[in-house]
């Protein structure tokens, strides 16, 4: 029973975290950089929906999609203006983690002053369903808010990569930027729409995460970068059907540990990153390629 | 600071050289620093702050030792800080240590998980970076664990206070310091300090030129997680009651490597200047206004990555190298 | 919120004050340091307690300082406040500076066990009486040291006292305990479990989670499957918030629930929380909702209330109530003590143990420097036209209501 309750949960939470961790793996696609500022976009987006409901009573599904410009838009200008010099410079991958690494510290210390360093929480009455009832169990109504807003987002994004010319340049631009510009693609203008979209996706998930973190506060992007990490380094980095397929386990997994072992559930995303790294560091669907 | 009389670039008449360079030599990277901190504790008597930036120069040296000679970035460089914590405080606790022994201890369960983390040296870059950053949050996972209240004390934290010595702590944070500069001194002045950047720079030809690549690599990783190690146990000795949270702090990375950024990776001055410069800031802005100090340090970095990513000691070289007319102002 | 981290609050602006203890000269001001948490977990909790020392000053100051037994004048109070940003160890170094560098006469601690702890070793080791505000945990509290006064809770293992008496009296079976993994609150866990076991009744769920937990679903479905008549939360305010959200979310509909800081910060709960959430649950209720009208040191309930909501406009809770009554502590304190020495303020504040009554109830203060007085009752939140309102429901002699049990 709480087996049933761990497992279906967890795919519910799952679906969330395809969401949630989907932006990372966008911006590693666009830019083959670790956006070590992700957590701190998600926690933004959980601050547009409690602002957003705290002062004009928006529903923070509907600031899910309200936050999407705004994000990509972020998005494409930190893609604009900060990424090209780092290419330039003699080591930059690592040094494209410290400036992101930076980035975040800006955007924590710019979420304080703003909203205060207190934790930010909705009631639940926000959303406007209660819990709901499968197999004789019941599921907070958060979750599955969480997932309906989740599902359609994650749909169109991957209809966007997949069955559209703009996912196709890409795609292109991805496998070789060289080869594509040279193919008539700006890829310049296609990379940083995408690398923006990675930012839409994370601020999106913040919306919901506001209610599944349970609350979020200034400093909770560290911890949430390294989740999404954990979860698109096992699915393969690159990969949008990894992460889904990552996300899902990650949450199955959580779950089945918070309920048999739940003083050892924080541990479960850093051991998913320790063994996927020793042990396939490819990742569950990747192909052999440059990480180790 | 009284740091302040460092360097005046300029030319020596005679030699032709930069004054500078025979001023500060060696030597003096490591005998400098001693003085000034045995005369702050006379004129500024709360040595607990004196203990964190000495730890933090040293925990900056040791960055500069890992990253600044070998390229790898390890963001869980606290792990090592919290189990050298730990690992004392178990000595003091249950072997009833005194507390210079247990640093020493402290310094040897740094090394013991540096030994166990070497398979993470097959990943790249980033890679490493975040895969250390799980390790140490996972050893905080570990160590905080109610479930090994019996073994770790759990969430509930170590008092050391049975120890407490300000004198004995401090005189420790100031001679590790000592021996993280010296120890970066060696290393640059060495056969290996050109080992390991040969490495760093292109490990491949190294390798083919018959430099055992893994080996001189694991060494500077054990150095500099020995120098966090028993930094840490000598900050958990220094403050006498610590929780988890408090010795397994990703701050502890973040600052260290900030320090030693903004001095300038690489060199031997850079992560003490950077670590005294940045850490008294800290204590001036940061412990009031938190949220301006992140935003402050975290637009530096951003603008060091971006505009110079050598640090302080970059500036200074290339104001150096670009205004060979400027007269010693004295 | 204005951060300033060294706040002074001087009456007059006079220069570095002397603290050795039995000169004849008196010296031109009596500084208090304390640390307090401008950021971070604690920061609902402590910022209005500060606020409260901050009230208590001001009025001291408006009358030309406080009280000073050892020299018969009154003489200004100057507060020196760092901020530690919810940090024990940043707390442990701001200790420092005010016993080594500020030479602080008085050193109050900040709020809470966990950025208490670090100053009960420093103090004992540099021999200075630190003025515990609300750090209630046991360990602190041991014969050999002389140099720490709880000033204004009870000890955390007398706080599940009535607690304990309720569940047993009304014969509540099936009950779950849910904690913080941090010193108050297990001091408490601990505790609540071996009284309701003396009473017969073997707690069901018993587990302790990190103090940074804020999501308790899946807990609370173990939890469930046990089917529990009580839920007992204990947590820090984050905690509990988090909690009481998602029994809600999770359409949990316990006889019975209890959580820890409701009673302290009923506004902010309120707020985060809402009416559905909160109605019918239990907590400790504090001196807040107590009339004290008849008091030995610094105002009455009711006029602290105005004067309080006057200064600071909508910061009004039982935290800074506390913080006040340390400030009360202190001058009781200050007015005993043969001289400025640590020793004779230890003394002195000794002395007022059963002599005084605050707003914050009577002082008793025993060997160990830890409180027994200032009970805690058992209180419960109804809903009202404002949202929820708190009535005291255990033990009948400070009740105003009875208990609802099982909530509707």
């Amino acid at each position: 029973m709480l087996f049933e309750f761990a497992v279906i949960g967890g795919i519910l939470l799952g679906i969330y975290y395809a969401l949630f961790a989907m932006g990372l793996n966008v911006v590693f696609g666009a830019q083959r950089i670790i956006n070590l500022a992700h957590g701190d976009i998600v926690v933004l987006g959980g601050y547009a929906a409690w602002e957003l409901y705290e002062t004009a009573h928006v529903s923070p599904i509907i600031a899910a999609v309200v936050v999407l410009p705004f994000a990509i838009a972020l998005g494409f200008l930190v893609h604009r203006y900060l990424t090209p010099r780092l290419t330039r410079s003699s080591d930059p991958e690592t040094l494209s983690l410290i400036l992101f690494f930076g980035l975040s510290q800006v955007i924590e210390a710019a979420a304080s002053l703003i909203f205060g360093p207190n934790e930010h929480s909705l009631p639940t009455s926000a959303l406007p369903v209660s819990s709901l009832h499968l197999f004789g169990e019941s599921y907070p109504g958060i979750w599955w808010v969480a997932v309906l807003v989740s599902i359609p987002m994650l749909a169109v994004f991957l209809w966007l990569l997949y069955r559209t010319p703009f996912g196709l340049r890409v795609r292109a631009v991805m496998s070789s930027a060289s080869e594509a510009a040279t193919a008539g693609i700006e890829s310049r203008l296609v990379s940083g729409l995408f690398f923006g979209i990675g930012f839409g996706l994370a601020a999106a998930a913040g919306t919901m995460g506001i209610f599944i973190f349970g609350g979020i506060a200034p400093t909770d992007g560290v911890a949430l970068t390294i989740t999404a990490f954990a979860i698109i380094v096992f699915g393969s980095l690159g990969n949008p059907v990894g992460t889904v397929i990552a996300a899902l386990i990650f949450g199955v997994v959580t779950q089945l540990a918070q309920v048999y072992a739940p003083s050892w559930s924080n541990l479960v995303p850093y051991a998913l990153v320790i063994l996927t790294m020793l042990l396939r560091p490819q990742g569950l669907l990747g192909r052999r390629q440059r990480v180790a | 600071m009284s740091l302040s009389a460092r360097r005046r670039p300029a030319v020596d008449e005679e030699t032709k050289r930069p004054r500078w360079r025979g001023v500060v030599s060696p030597g003096m990277a490591v005998a400098i620093p001693v003085l000034v901190f045995l005369v702050a504790v006379h004129v500024y008597s709360n040595e607990l702050l004196l203990v964190d930036m000495a730890i933090y120069i040293a925990l900056a040296q040791g960055i500069n030792i890992i990253y600044g000679f070998t390229g790898y970035l390890p963001f869980g460089y606290f792990g090592f800080f919290g189990v050298g914590a730990y690992v004392a405080g178990y000595g003091i606790v249950h072997l009833g240590l005194s507390g210079p022994l247990a640093a020493l201890l402290g310094g040897l369960g740094g090394v013991v998980v540096g030994a166990v983390m070497l398979p993470l040296f097959r990943l790249k870059g980033a890679y490493f970076a975040l895969t250390t950053l799980a390790v140490g949050e996972a050893l905080y996972a570990i160590v905080s664990n109610p479930s090994l209240t019996s073994v770790t004390n759990g969430p509930y934290g170590l008092n050391l206070a049975a120890v407490y010595s300000s004198g004995w702590s401090f005189g420790m944070a100031v001679g590790l310091a000592a021996i993280s500069i010296l120890a970066v001194v060696l290393i640059k002045n060495s056969r290996y300090g050109m080992t390991l950047r040969a490495i760093r720079d292109d490990p491949y030809s190294a390798s083919m030129a018959g430099i055992n690549v893994a080996r001189d690599r694991f060494y500077a990783w054990l150095i500099a997680a020995a120098i966090a190690g028993v930094g840490g146990a000598i900050y958990g000795w220094a403050i006498s009651v610590f929780y988890p949270q408090d010795v397994f702090d990703v701050t502890v990375s973040v600052f260290a490597i900030v320090f030693a950024l903004f001095g300038g990776i690489g060199t031997i001055w850079g992560p003490t200047l950077g670590a005294a410069v940045l850490y008294a800031v800290y204590n001036v802005v940061g412990v009031s206004n938190p949220q301006y100090f992140q935003l402050i340090y975290g637009l530096v970095i951003v603008l060091l990555v971006l505009f110079a990513p050598r640090g302080l000691a970059g500036i200074a070289r290339y104001l150096h190298e670009h205004r060979p007319f400027v007269r010693s102002s004295t | 919120m204005a951060a300033a981290a060294s706040m002074v609050l001087a009456a007059c602006g006079s220069s570095s004050s002397s603290t050795t203890s039995s000169t004849s000269s008196a010296p031109s001001d009596i500084t208090i340091g304390t640390a307090y948490s401008g950021s971070g977990s604690y920061a609902t909790s402590s910022l209005p307690e500060l606020d409260g020392l901050k009230f208590w000053i001001t009025q001291e100051n408006k009358k030309g300082g406080v009280y000073v037994g050892a020299y018969k004048k009154r003489i200004p109070v100057k507060l020196v406040a760092y901020n530690d940003l919810s940090s024990a160890s940043t707390a442990a170094t701001l200790y420092n500076q005010l016993i080594t560098q500020d030479k602080v006469n008085i050193l109050v601690a900040d709020f809470g066990s966990v950025l208490t702890a670090p100053a009960v070793s420093l103090a004992e080791a540099h021999k200075m009486v630190l003025f515990d505000q609300t750090g209630t945990g046991i360990p602190f509290f041991t014969p050999s040291n002389k140099y720490i006064v709880l000033c204004d809770l009870p000890e955390s293992d007398i706080w599940p006292d009535p607690l304990a008496q309720f569940l047993i009296a009304k014969n509540v079976k099936r009950v779950a305990i849910i904690y913080a993994t941090n010193d108050f609150d297990q001091s408490q866990a601990i505790t609540l479990k071996s009284k309701l076991e003396a009473g017969g009744i073997t707690p069901v769920v018993y587990e302790g989670v990190p103090t940074s937990t804020t999501s308790y679903t899946t807990i609370l479905q173990s939890i469930e499957a046990q089917h529990p008549d009580a839920i007992l939360e204990l947590g820090y305010q984050p905690n509990d918030t988090a909690f009481l959200q998602n029994v809600e979310s999770a359409g949990l509909h316990p006889k019975m629930t209890f959580t820890v800081f409701p009673g302290q910060l009923l506004s902010l709960f309120q707020s985060q929380v809402g009416t559905a959430g909160l109605k019918y649950t239990y907590t400790y209720g504090t001196n807040l909702y107590v009339n004290y009208p008849n008091v030995t040191e610094g105002l009455t309930t009711s006029a602290f209330k105005t004067q309080f909501a006057a200064a600071y406009p909508g910061q009004l809770n039982a935290l800074s109530l506390m913080g006040y009554n340390t400030g009360l502590v202190v001058e009781g304190a200050l007015k005993n003590a043969k001289s400025l020495s640590q020793s004779a303020i230890r003394a002195g504040a000794e002395a007022l143990s059963g002599k005084m009554t605050t707003v914050d109830g009577k002082f008793v203060l025993n060997s160990e420097g830890a409180q027994t007085g200032e009970l805690l009752p058992v209180a419960q939140l109804f809903p009202s036209s404002a949202g929820v309102t708190l009535h005291a429901v255990y033990p009948a002699s400070q009740a105003t209501a009875s208990a609802v049990y099982p909530a509707p």
